[in-house]
């Protein structure tokens, strides 16, 4: 009698444990980011971070089995050392040399992001993926393909079971998953936020270039993020190869010709070269476009249509201040890096 | 023992109770060709043949008298000429209704709501990459040795229809001609449409006129 009751209380508990709980076991993941941020536009809660899906997405960004050819991996164009994007290469490369028409942007804070591309075609991250996985230039796969691919291995059916239940791979758990890994990619230890919170100050070089930012520069690169996620014609004459209109290609409205996404200026000592097109190559060159290169036309920005005037030592002060925006302990994070031990688990003793 | 075998039956009970009192309203959608079923890759009689079409039907209600007696949750399906599909309801026993209200497409929430499962995958080949939004309704194929590709859909300006159909039965069908549709347009001015925009919202409006029951 005793022993049935002990049996009969044992199979009810496992029935509503197995109807109620979830089988697989995730360690949940907490996004950090500094208190005085806003809240992140990405919704967490479709997708919520867990170590096991992380890991997934770091996984996925660095294989080349995302590409036709199994050459190129998210991580050719967005390497972790240079803010994730293609240092020293105006525009993107992809699959058999092709060449694509844009400088790959860096991936920064992207929770906040309210639209992705430079010209904003993208308007949620996990679908951003999709973009350079089919695109010709880019990695020039067919995504059934690229399931098809990951689905015969036999290391990734076990961690999509980890990170989403199931062994079955989806396009949904796979675009979430390279979601996961992105959205950790948050930049907020560079001296500039250091000197925000107190814990120090910068020198009277950088806070003379911190001033000059404030007046010139920060209507389109807003603090916190050194965006304000709108697009701008900043003024740049159009490249006549490229013949690339920006937002326009994507709205066909006429006010929105030559505007460009606004990039962030984090860690903007390591992502040259610069603009979308990635014709200037230092600071510099960018600083003498802003004073002394805007080409007037009708979408231009409202806020350069007052000159920008610097003079050399002003100029110097800026790229100071410019410089307190890098963040060594996210460029050279180990949990952003190539995860070795993903590809090359240690031997089981 | 015999409260575990109270509970027991209890919890069986409640499952019999939910799963009781419910009936199924069919709805087929037949996609045809000159009044024909559509076959994929046949030539038709004058010389169409469809390679390849597929549509979103989302949002699933009926009503009586104007008002919502049933919706489905959750309703999103691709409606594929390969795979031809009934679309199948569990609604109230005792639910009466004069009017099904459906959308041709998904709606803007959908497409701003990051990466979806089921009939929303991006892997089932409805989305744009380039320009975010879900293709709503394509049609590929060829009139004679012209190819035509229509791809109407996108989120920016958008393109998605809402249709109401007046029936009462449980079981009923929608029929769509392809042919009704090409007659709509001059294909040899216009035989491709690849982006979302007024032309892309003027043959959706088409698109949308031309589900009609099979009475």
């Amino acid at each position: 009698m005793n022993k049935s009751k002990i049996i009969a209380t044992l199979c009810l508990l496992a029935f509503i444990g197995l109807a109620m709980f979830n089988p697989i076991k995730n360690t949940h993941v907490q996004l950090s980011y500094p208190k005085t941020w806003p809240k992140p536009n990405y919704d967490f809660s479709k997708n919520p971070l867990t170590q096991e899906g992380i890991d997934l997405g770091r996984k996925l960004f660095y294989d080349p089995i995302l590409s036709s050819d199994s050459s190129i991996s998210c991580s050719n164009c967005h390497l972790s050392y240079t803010a994730f994007t293609h240092v020293d290469h105006a525009l993107s490369h992809g699959v058999n040399d092709s060449v694509g028409t844009r400088n790959s942007p860096t991936l920064i804070n992207l929770a906040w992001l309210t639209s992705f591309m430079w010209d904003g075609s993208v308007n949620h991250l996990d679908m951003q993926a999709l973009a350079p996985i089919t695109h010709p230039a880019e990695m020039n796969e067919d995504i059934n393909q690229v399931i098809k691919k990951l689905q015969s291995t036999t290391t990734y059916p076990n961690m999509f079971y980890k990170a989403f239940g199931d062994t079955k791979i989806t396009g949904e758990h796979l675009f979430k998953a390279i979601s996961q890994f992105e959205l950790t990619l948050v930049s907020f230890n560079a001296k500039y936020d250091s000197v925000m919170l107190k814990q120090t100050k910068f020198t009277a070089q950088e806070e003379s270039g911190y001033n000059l930012f404030k007046q010139n520069c920060s209507a389109c690169h807003s603090e916190p993020f050194f965006t304000n996620h709108q697009f701008e014609n900043n003024g740049l004459m159009i490249d006549s190869t490229l013949n690339d209109y920006g937002r326009y290609n994507i709205t066909k409205n006429p006010l929105d010709s030559l505007k460009f996404k606004v990039p962030t200026l984090r860690n903007i000592e390591f992502s040259f070269p610069y603009m979308h097109d990635g014709r200037f190559k230092n600071l510099s060159e960018v600083l003498h476009h802003y004073t002394k290169n805007i080409n007037q036309s009708s979408s231009l920005s409202q806020h350069l249509t007052k000159s920008i005037i610097l003079n050399s030592h002003e100029k110097v002060d800026l790229v100071a201040f410019l410089l307190t925006l890098t963040d060594k302990n996210f460029l050279f994070n180990k949990n952003n890096s190539f995860p070795n031990e993903l590809f090359y688990p240690p031997a089981k003793e | 023992m015999r409260i575990y075998a109270l509970i027991f039956i209890g919890i069986l009970s409640c499952n019999v109770l939910v799963s009781q009192n419910t009936k199924q309203i069919s709805i087929t959608v037949k996609p045809l060709l000159n009044n024909y079923q559509l076959i994929l890759e046949k030539e038709s009689n004058n010389g169409i043949t469809i390679t390849s079409f597929k549509f979103y039907l989302t949002h699933f209600s009926f009503t009586k008298n104007g008002n919502t007696v049933w919706e489905e949750n959750y309703s999103y399906h691709l409606i594929d000429a390969s795979n031809p599909s009934i679309l199948k309801f569990d609604v109230p026993e005792k639910m009466s209704y004069d009017e099904i209200h459906f959308l041709l497409g998904t709606d803007s929430l959908t497409n701003v709501s990051g990466v979806m499962g089921g009939d929303l995958d991006p892997t089932k080949g409805m989305y744009w990459a380039w320009n975010s939004g879900y293709i709503n309704f394509k049609l590929e194929g060829k009139k004679l040795k012209s190819a035509f590709e229509f791809h109407l859909g996108g989120y920016s300006q958008p393109t998605v229809q809402s249709i109401k159909l007046a029936s009462n039965k449980d079981s009923i069908i929608i029929n769509f001609d392809v042919a009704e549709f090409l007659n709509q347009i001059d294909l040899t001015k216009q035989h491709k449409l690849m982006s979302p925009g007024i032309e892309a919202q003027r043959l959706s409006i088409i698109a949308a006129s031309l589900f009609l029951l099979n009475e």
